[in-house]
């Protein structure tokens, strides 16, 4: 059984990897038109390094992403808690609520967005981009650490509160430990939100100010080159560098963990 | 505030509400409005309040641009009526996020089962941000990746002809099933993810006491495990359907002139037709759908609220 | 019911977000220097801003070339509209020409101050579609045509659009996905104008007909080359500067060729805003653009849409593709692209939309 388990999991990644691989692998061909068979080049790299607008607006992708996940991430656990644990009036109406920065196409939100924030001062620029990505990672911090929050039992808060803590310290002792790994979960995924935003962004974005993916969307256009496989394969290469240290150092886990 | 202790409430009332009990709804009102307040307030300023000039612009006759007067009209909204293939279109759009949902849901769960309870300690966290990384590509680029793959003369079609070199070339790109396989490709973690955190909370307590008693993998897949699961599965279904029925990118890219859905045809009002007005009706339209649907269904699943 | 808000105010907020917002830029807007730096508005990768010439312009006169581009005609016009000061030169297609006219958007040129317009084909430097008011708005710059772009060696007797619903052709078609150019091309086989076409039933019909064929849809040149040389499709509708710069720096097996109903001619010119303050410097750079020197390097080095100044099409050498493609003798047989009101306009969008929608099915 666990092995069936094991070989279905390595499919499902193998599936997961297959166009990651292909990237990968075209960032080192030589042509420029995605041609087969691959001519091993490492062309794309070397002009990649003189692209400094594409090299800056990944710069500005990387300290947006960081920012916005922590951000929605802290937002958006104490929503979950809140919709989660208690029972008042208008949780439904809360809940569905945050389905319209999802369900509504970005590019409806972003241009509304561009809209409103010049009318009201805001203007563009990263702090812009910055307040549009949260609002998007919002909801999907909410659902994901709800989606914890809904597991667990809360009965061992109220033990702890029965012996005598105080809420918060309750929260932070007993909760917070267990609810650990769907706020982990939920951290990568508005960073990887932010990360892949590029219809918001583009709306937002000053001259100059751009961020990788509004670089790729533009490229679209104008007609990309595997310059963009490089710097994606070099995003790749840190992020997993990053990824194994992280793991390394953490117990990731919590209490959870059933090693 | 002093510290309530719960003794107050019988031992029946503590039995029945393990989960869920309401322990925050004995606070006082504003403890909930301040977990609730920092998330909603920026909401409110990011998202709902440009949303309401957006359907502002929606009963617009034109976006307002040149030295035309601002015409108000509702015709728009009227849009599928003035538009029959427009019904089409949405049909097209709903099928999509319902087989992207249901493929996520079908490889999903049997991962994220497996992740929970076949694999362990370090492996499992590996394995985990694994299924995460792809998410940290940046999606066009992946998108453009899978034309290679599935392309006449693509990867698929190579390694096809390795194993059997007569067979017809499979040409997948440019149509539906392209699309799909993108699409899956694209939330598939979204799924693994939310049902993993279901399925990691199920304690193997539970697990041995049915086998114990006698159950078979199946039974206690049907009655413990897959009931246990079914919050994640139901956040993982809005994660996915919801956006997948206002894509435009992987239509566009893979669909070639299959690839027609709401989502194109809104873009098209936004960037080829500059009918900022309809673009926008038929938006809100759509999350209305979207909206009457998941209010249908939570009211159906009982789920959405807490348990 | 019309409503008067504080329409200017409303206009000028949203539209300068939206324009400034709508692409991502790499050029600042304003420049410090007050007349040695000019921003020029145009598509990416269209000419005005190859380096050479920014480099030769420069070192000519003295004067510093900016960039700002759209990726739509309307994106043009919007950034036109609500950033007043910000160019000096914009491209426009001459079907959209009299529209900003009509706005106040752009000055009458005098032809006198751009020596080389004397070397301009007659036929377009007056070309009605630039004029208004019997004076000159945009200085007519390069031509070209949409029309048959079909595989070299396994499409041999392409002479007519017909052939888009040839059933020979099954699946190996790629429509551009531009309203005005499929109703054109619908127009074209059914024998109407292109810009005024009397029945629009007919156009549609005909484009539905092509269904059984359509492959995919492209919209930038980059696709179309990625996607013909991954061998997707054989016939095509396509640009005919895009066309020379697919054979000579790709080296793709492509023949431009021009169908017996005619193809779609268009005419971009280049214009200046009303509210450029550096108009003398702005029409040197325009003077430039019509040089043959400019234009010659550009053809020969890149490939690019045929220039209207006969001089400069004359130096060409002989056996010069992009001079083969664009044939003097076209200017009197196309039907250019015009102006269009704004309900046709939007007839012609809601057709395709829903042309596309018949193809989806």
């Amino acid at each position: 059984m666990v092995a069936l388990g094991r070989s279905y999991l390595f499919a499902t990644i193998a599936f997961l990897y297959l166009p990651i691989v292909v990237m990968v692998a075209m960032a080192f061909n030589a042509s420029a038109l995605y041609a087969l068979p691959i001519e091993p080049s490492l062309h794309w790299f070397a002009v990649l390094m003189d692209n400094g607008p594409l090299l800056a607006a990944t710069r500005n992708s990387l300290v947006i992403a960081c920012a916005t996940s922590a951000i929605a991430t802290a937002l958006g656990t104490l929503a979950a808690l809140a919709l989660n644990r208690g029972q008042f009036r208008g949780q439904s109406l809360l809940r569905l609520l945050l389905l319209p920065p999802i369900a509504i196409p970005w590019l409806i939100t972003g241009t509304a967005m561009l809209v409103f924030f010049f009318w009201t001062g805001i203007g563009r620029g990263i702090h812009a981009m910055m307040i549009g990505h949260v609002a998007l990672a919002i909801p999907y911090v909410v659902l994901i650490v709800g989606t914890g929050l809904q597991a667990q039992r809360s009965d061992l808060e109220e033990a702890a509160m029965s012996l005598g803590s105080t809420p918060v310290h309750a929260f932070f002792s007993i909760t917070l430990p267990l609810l650990l790994p769907s706020v982990i979960a939920a951290l990568l995924f508005a960073f990887a939100v932010s990360l892949d935003q590029f219809v918001v962004s583009y709306f937002l974005s000053t001259p100059g100010v751009s961020t990788l993916p509004v670089e790729i969307y533009a490229s679209i256009r104008k007609g990309f080159t595997p310059e963009i496989n490089a710097i994606s394969t070099i995003f790749l290469g840190v992020s997993t560098a990053l990824v194994l240290i992280f793991v390394q150092l953490s117990k990731f886990g919590g209490k959870l963990d059933r090693s | 505030m002093a510290t309530r202790a719960a003794p107050e409430s019988t031992a029946v009332e503590d039995g029945a509400r393990i989960r869920g009990s309401p322990r925050i709804g004995t606070r006082p009102g504003w403890r909930i409005a301040s977990l609730l307040a920092p998330a909603y307030a920026w909401l409110t300023l990011a998202v709902f309040l440009p949303l309401g000039c957006m359907l502002f612009f929606s009963v617009l006759k034109a976006a307002p641009f040149g030295n035309h007067p601002l015409a108000f009209t509702v015709e728009n909204y009227l849009a599928f009526i003035r538009r029959p293939y427009l019904f089409d279109v949405a049909w097209t759009s709903i099928r999509i996020g319902l087989w992207t949902t249901g493929l996520c849901a079908a490889i999903g769960l049997p991962a994220a089962i497996a992740l929970a309870r076949a694999t362990r300690g370090r492996a499992r966290q590996v394995i985990f941000l694994l299924v995460i990384l792809p998410f940290w590509t940046n999606g066009l680029v992946r998108i453009f990746s899978w034309t290679m793959v599935l392309r006449e003369g693509g990867l698929l079609d190579g390694a096809l002809h390795l194993v059997a070199s007569s067979a017809p070339s499979l040409s997948l790109l440019y149509s539906f099933p392209a699309i799909i396989i993108g699409l899956v490709h694209a939330y598939l973690p979204y799924m693994v993810l939310t049902c993993y955190l279901s399925a990691a909370a199920i304690e193997d307590a539970h697990i041995e006491a049915a086998r114990s008693l006698g159950a078979r993998a199946p039974m206690i897949f049907w009655k413990i495990i897959l009931p246990l699961c079914l919050p994640g599965l139901t956040s993982g279904s809005i994660l996915i359907f919801v956006p997948v029925i206002g894509s435009f990118m992987e239509p566009r890219i893979l669909g070639g002139r299959v690839g027609v859905t709401m989502g194109t045809v809104i873009e098209d009002q936004f960037v080829q037709a500059f009918n900022w007005p309809l673009g926008a009706a038929l938006s809100f339209t759509m999350l209305a759908v979207v909206l009457v649907i998941f209010a249908a269904s939570s009211r159906l699943l009982g789920r959405i609220g807490p348990r | 019911m019309t409503v008067h808000l504080s329409r200017r105010t409303f206009n000028a907020l949203l539209g300068s977000t939206l324009g400034a917002g709508l692409v991502a830029l790499a050029a600042p807007r304003r420049s410090a220097a007050a007349t040695s730096e000019i921003t020029v508005l145009n598509w990416k990768g269209y000419g005005t801003d190859e380096a050479f010439a920014l480099k030769d312009f420069a070192a000519a006169t003295g004067i510093t070339v900016k960039h700002d581009y759209f990726s739509s005609e309307a994106e043009m016009l919007t950034k036109l509209r609500t950033n007043p000061g910000a160019y000096d030169v914009v491209l426009i297609n001459s079907a959209r020409t009299q529209q900003a006219q009509g706005e106040g958007l752009i000055d009458a040129v005098d032809l006198g101050a751009v020596p080389n317009a004397k070397d301009l084909a007659p036929s377009l430097k007056d070309h009605p579609n630039l004029q208004a008011g019997g004076k000159p708005y945009g200085v007519a710059w390069v031509w070209g045509m949409n029309s048959l772009g079909v595989r070299h060696g396994k499409v041999m007797d392409a002479q007519s659009w017909a052939i888009f619903s040839d059933p020979k052709y099954a699946s190996r078609l790629a429509l551009l996905d531009d309203p005005t150019t499929v109703i054109g091309i619908g127009a074209l086989l059914t024998g109407q104008d292109i810009n005024n076409p009397k029945d629009l039933n007919a156009v549609v019909a005909a484009l539905k007909a092509m269904k059984p064929n359509v492959k995919l849809l492209w919209s930038s040149e980059d696709q179309w080359n990625k996607a013909f040389s991954a061998d997707a499709f054989d016939i095509s509708v396509y640009w005919s500067g895009a066309a020379a710069r697919s054979i000579k720096v790709h080296n793709l097996p492509v023949d431009f060729i021009v169908p017996k109903e005619g193809a779609i001619g268009w005419l971009d010119g280049l214009s200046v805003p009303a509210s450029s303050s550096k108009k003398p410097a702005a029409l040197q750079f325009v003077n430039y653009m019509i040089d043959p020197k400019f234009y010659v390097t550009w053809a020969t080095q890149a490939g690019a849409p045929a220039s209207a100044n006969t001089a400069a099409m004359a130096q060409l050498p002989a056996d010069d593709l992009n001079r083969q493609i664009h044939k003097s003798e076209y200017l009197t047989k196309l039907q250019f692209m015009s102006a269009l009101p704004d309900d046709r306009r939007q007839a012609f969008n809601d057709a395709w939309e829903e042309v596309k929608a018949f193809y989806a099915k």
